[in-house]
């Protein structure tokens, strides 16, 4: 036999799905689309530990046209060491695949040292308002109604709040309709504790978190009067010790009750059970949530929560440093988690990288949720001091082939995707309203990448906006169940999760080559639950609690 | 000698192998198990109580992060918010310490635990007096509490814990030392084993190959018995041929002779065609036809010739006889001049084409024949070929002939080969070697 029949023969033996295409592409329309932003970590030297950890960025509706806009968290120049202003950016949609800046006109062109931000209409008036973390005091924006934003942190009472504030998400933890506001905190730093920190002895290095002590996170309750009250030791949430920079809500005993996963860096990452009186209680070790397999703590960034089957257990996603793989908690009947990323591919094809913001979201529209992950180190210099790493790093972009397995398609969706980039934060929203979900990245000190998903596979789909009456507007904690044929699928609407970062609230349901969705129940925040039958493919929805669906 | 079999020794050998293999296959094993019953029991169980002493070695430390927090009030929580987080960790604390209870090491004192638990119960006790005075707003007292009660009752529980840890990790040395002792000494077993194992094999084989070479001895004198014995037979026979040929010859030729002369005389004293005269003359005839006769025969059995003239003059002597006797065309050479060979070669080397002649006359079917002498120094070399019908097929029982020629050649020290001429047919080879100088009887 010839060599080259030989290899032909092997090539023929190989299982004939090796490769399978993804069936959708991630193309880079940044500049097309009038994304100019460019984040501002505003180092000069120093190495300040803020530096390293921005900036977060939003999918949102902010004048309710039904389009996507995006909002781009920026940082700033530190007080001493001013060459130029930078501030967060807003970008309306202009509905044909293009922005137009509206920061100035929004009133948003203010410097902060901003982070992440967290979007959610706090007061119910229809219009969402923005809560962007800040080293120092976080801000929280109220929406006019009218194409601008007002800063209202004193008057709602979220003022006298100095942090080094990271995530942040609005979900309705005692289900009275109105949406309160949870902080993640990351360590007690400012420039006056600024620590030393070297890897030679000579040279300043970013430190890592165990130079600093944690900070505990912040609840704030929606008293409903656009007011706020800092509820964070009456709740029990008060822990000095976490050094927190992702947060997610879920129903992890599902009774219906918003609980609380927070990300720790170098420390247990924690669980707090909703106890429905207020209060929390930790439950994280227990869960088997805190630690690693190997009962490590590990450097916990983003994070999000999905159900990735029917069988209504969650599933939580936590990005990690490089060598400690991200960790898939997988709920098990017993209601303690257990963490797959080891056993499955997921776990090997993350060792090398350095995940920051992450997301569950159905890329291929099949049905199945995927996940992306996006990476970059935060050391510049890590590529001399490890040969395997690098500052820059590719994104991840699991596809999810069911059956509980994920395969890493990110170089085969575009070479423009699997650039390697030194990224924060992640959100996906659709920005052209044809069903497939794009993708937002920032980076650190670097511009932000606007990624149109175009898909190749002819998956149907069904768009679904809850607004909410009983519950929150927003309808943030909202879970629908979607039956299409043999397919089965959950989503949930929800503020928080990822890195600093929030998606669009608004639920694709991807039916692959199905026609509609047969059955969709939605169980909102407030408890009620609706159901509705015959969703067209291709079509979107809008459904207002108590009130029914219309098809927009 | 008696016949002990090499079976026997081998059987014993293995016996003893296997029972080295066994009883240190038992050994080993409860050796093993000891090390396996100390693994678990000391160093499995102090680890894991190591690990619990560490996780309350973490709260401690979470709770003097805590403790130090509410004494400086950076936060803007009253003393009351940080009661979860103690609550939690005192779940915990108390978890911990019933798991550790359970897998404390013997070498942990009665007083020991005592201490470890009065410690943890007066820290509670200080915490529950510290929410009292909080929740009554006394924030100032509180702190002061924390300062001086709370942190030393800590740091005494750091200690204790701290204490109980090394004294876990001299118990882990010094199970570690206990289990390389066991390693030790069944690697000595090992090497123990293993020169039973090696000396049972040798001291077998040395037995085997004992026993082998008595045998082999043995055997190689039973054939040189044999040999002597054939030897001695042909010999003899030699013997009896030449002493009846002389008797022949000496005896019945002088009779014979002594008769035909008396015929003659007799016969001349009768009158010319007498009939008498006839008869006498015919009786004289048949003397002299036996006369013949018993010379011829004793020729055949010993030729004086060979006796008289050696070897070489005896072949071709005989060759001459033989192609009379048969009417066979013998084709002879001979190469190089031979040595005076006597009578004990001599006689062998005659048979020996005495008996090949024979066997071509009996198998070959032609009535040519081919026989070469070659003389050296230092040996004979005897050919005598035939272009007929070949040994094959024949000799599947190779004839009393064949095998008296092979007990010659041996008897002489030389060769005998059945060869495959070109032509086809048989040549029988034979090379002896001559004593040097000659051989002289």
């Amino acid at each position: 036999m010839r060599r080259r029949d030989f290899l032909g023969a092997l090539a023929a033996m190989a299982p004939p799905n090796n490769h399978p295409d993804p069936g959708f592409r991630l193309r880079d329309v940044t500049r097309a689309a009038g994304i100019d932003f460019v984040h501002n970590s505003g180092a000069f030297g120093r190495k300040y530990l803020p530096e390293t950890m921005g900036p977060g960025c939003a999918f949102l509706d902010f004048d309710n046209d039904g389009w996507q806009d995006i909002l781009l968290v920026n940082s700033m120049d530190w007080p001493g060491h001013k060459r130029r202003r930078s501030t967060l950016k807003l970008y309306r949609n202009n509905r044909n695949g293009t922005f137009t800046d509206v920061t100035r006109t929004a009133g948003l062109d203010v410097e902060l040292y901003g982070l992440g931000v967290a979007v959610g209409d706090f007061n119910n008036d229809g219009f969402v308002d923005l809560y962007i973390t800040c080293v120092g005091q976080s801000r929280l924006f109220q929406n006019t109604g009218r194409g601008t934003f007002v800063d209202v942190t004193a008057k709602a009472g979220l003022g006298a709040h100095d942090g080094f504030s990271t995530s942040a998400m609005w979900f309705d933890y005692d289900r009275d309709g109105h949406l309160d506001l949870f902080v993640t905190n990351y360590v007690r730093w400012s420039e006056k504790s600024d620590v030393f920190c070297s890897f030679d002895g000579r040279q300043k290095s970013y430190c890592t978190p165990e130079a600093y002590r944690g900070a505990t996170c912040w609840l704030f309750r929606n008293r409903g009067d656009g007011t706020f009250e800092d509820v964070t030791a009456k709740a029990g949430l008060l822990d000095t010790s976490s050094k927190s920079l992702g947060v997610a809500a879920l129903s992890y005993d599902n009774d219906g009750w918003p609980d609380l996963f927070v990300a720790n860096d170098t420390q247990p990452n924690k669980l707090y059970r909703n106890q429905r009186n207020g209060t929390f209680s930790e439950v994280g070790v227990k869960a088997g949530l805190a630690f690693s397999e190997d009962g490590r703590a590990r450097a916990g960034m983003g994070v999000d929560v999905a159900y990735l089957d029917d069988a209504g257990l969650a599933s939580i996603v936590v990005t990690n440093f490089d060598n400690e793989m991200l960790g898939l908690y997988r709920a098990t009947k017993s209601g303690a988690f257990v963490d797959q990323a080891p056993k499955t591919n997921m776990g090997l094809a993350t060792r090398r990288s350095l995940g920051f913001g992450c997301f569950f979201f159905d890329a291929n529209l099949d049905g199945q949720l995927d996940l992306l992950v996006v990476n970059g180190h935060i050391d510049e210099t890590i590529s001399r001091a490890r040969h395997d790493v690098t500052y820059a790093q590719s994104p991840h972009l699991f596809l999810n082939e069911g059956n509980g397995s994920f395969r890493d398609v990110a170089s085969l969706i575009g070479p423009e995707f699997s650039v390697p980039k030194v990224a924060r934060g992640a959100a996906f929203g659709d920005i052209h309203n044809d069903g497939a979900q794009d993708v937002l990245i920032t980076t650190n000190n670097g511009p932000a990448y606007l990624y149109r998903n175009e898909q190749s596979n002819s998956n149907r789909w069904v768009r679904v906006k809850l607004t909410g009456t009983k519950s929150n507007r927003d309808a943030i904690g909202a879970l629908v169940k979607y039956e299409s044929g043999d397919l089965k699928g959950s989503r949930t609407v929800k503020s928080g999760s990822s890195y600093l970062s929030q998606s669009e609230t608004t639920l694709t349901l991807g039916l692959g080559r199905r026609e509609r969705v047969d059955k969709l129940q939605v169980l909102w925040p407030s408890g009620q639950t609706e159901e509705y039958h015959a969703l067209a493919a291709g079509k979107r929805y809008l459904i207002t609690e108590g009130k029914g669906i219309t098809q927009q | 000698m008696p016949a002990r079999t090499p079976t026997v020794i081998q059987l014993v050998g293995l016996g003893v192998t296997l029972g080295a293999v066994a009883v240190f296959s038992i050994f080993t094993l409860r050796q093993l198990d000891g090390l396996r019953r100390l693994e678990s029991d000391s160093v499995d169980r102090s680890r894991r109580d190591s690990l619990q002493l560490i996780r309350i070695q973490n709260n401690l430390t979470q709770l003097g992060l805590a403790l130090r927090d509410m004494a400086e009030g950076t936060e803007p929580y009253p003393i009351t918010g940080y009661k979860p987080e103690f609550d939690r960790m005192r779940g915990d604390l108390q978890d911990a310490l019933s798991v550790e209870a359970q897998l404390m090491p013997a070498t942990r004192t009665p007083a020991q635990q005592e201490m470890l638990n009065n410690t943890f119960a007066r820290f509670w006790g200080e915490v529950d007096h510290l929410w009292t005075v909080a929740a009554q707003g006394q924030t100032n007292e509180a702190r002061a509490l924390i300062r001086t009660r709370l942190e030393s009752e800590r740091s005494t529980m750091t200690t204790v814990i701290a204490r109980l840890l090394v004294q876990n990790s001299e118990a882990e040395g010094a199970a570690v030392q206990e289990i390389t002792a066991i390693y030790g000494r069944v690697e000595k077993n090992l090497y123990v084993l293993l020169a039973a194992v090696v000396a049972a094999i040798s001291i077998t084989s040395a037995l085997v190959i004992l026993h082998d070479r008595r045998v082999f001895a043995q055997l190689s004198r039973l054939s040189e018995e044999r040999k002597e014995l054939a030897g001695q037979v042909i010999s003899v026979q030699e013997d009896v041929f030449r002493n009846l040929a002389r008797e022949l010859h000496d005896e019945f030729g002088q009779v014979l002779t002594a008769v035909g002369v008396m015929l003659q005389r007799v016969e001349k004293k009768l009158p010319d065609a007498s009939k008498q005269r006839e008869d006498i003359h015919e009786v004289r005839e048949i003397a002299n036809q036996t006369l013949e006769r018993v010379r011829s025969m004793s020729q055949m059995l010993h030729p004086p010739v060979l006796d008289d003239y050696g070897l070489e003059n005896s072949i071709e002597w005989y060759l001459r006889q033989f192609e009379k006797q048969t009417g066979f065309q013998v084709h002879y050479e001979k190469i190089g001049i031979g040595p005076w060979i006597g009578d004990t070669i001599a006689i062998h080397v005659y048979r020996i084409l005495q008996e090949s002649l024979n066997n071509v006359v009996r198998h070959s079917g032609t009535t040519e024949a081919w026989v070469k002498v070659a003389y050296s120094p230092a040996s004979l070399c005897l050919e005598v070929e035939d272009h007929g019908a070949g040994l094959e097929g024949k000799p599947a029982r190779k004839g009393l002939g064949l095998i008296g020629m092979r007990e010659r050649a041996e008897l002489l020290g030389g060769q005998m080969e059945f060869q495959k001429p070109a032509e086809g047919g048989t040549r029988v080879k034979l090379v002896v070697p001559l004593p040097a100088g000659g051989v002289h009887e």
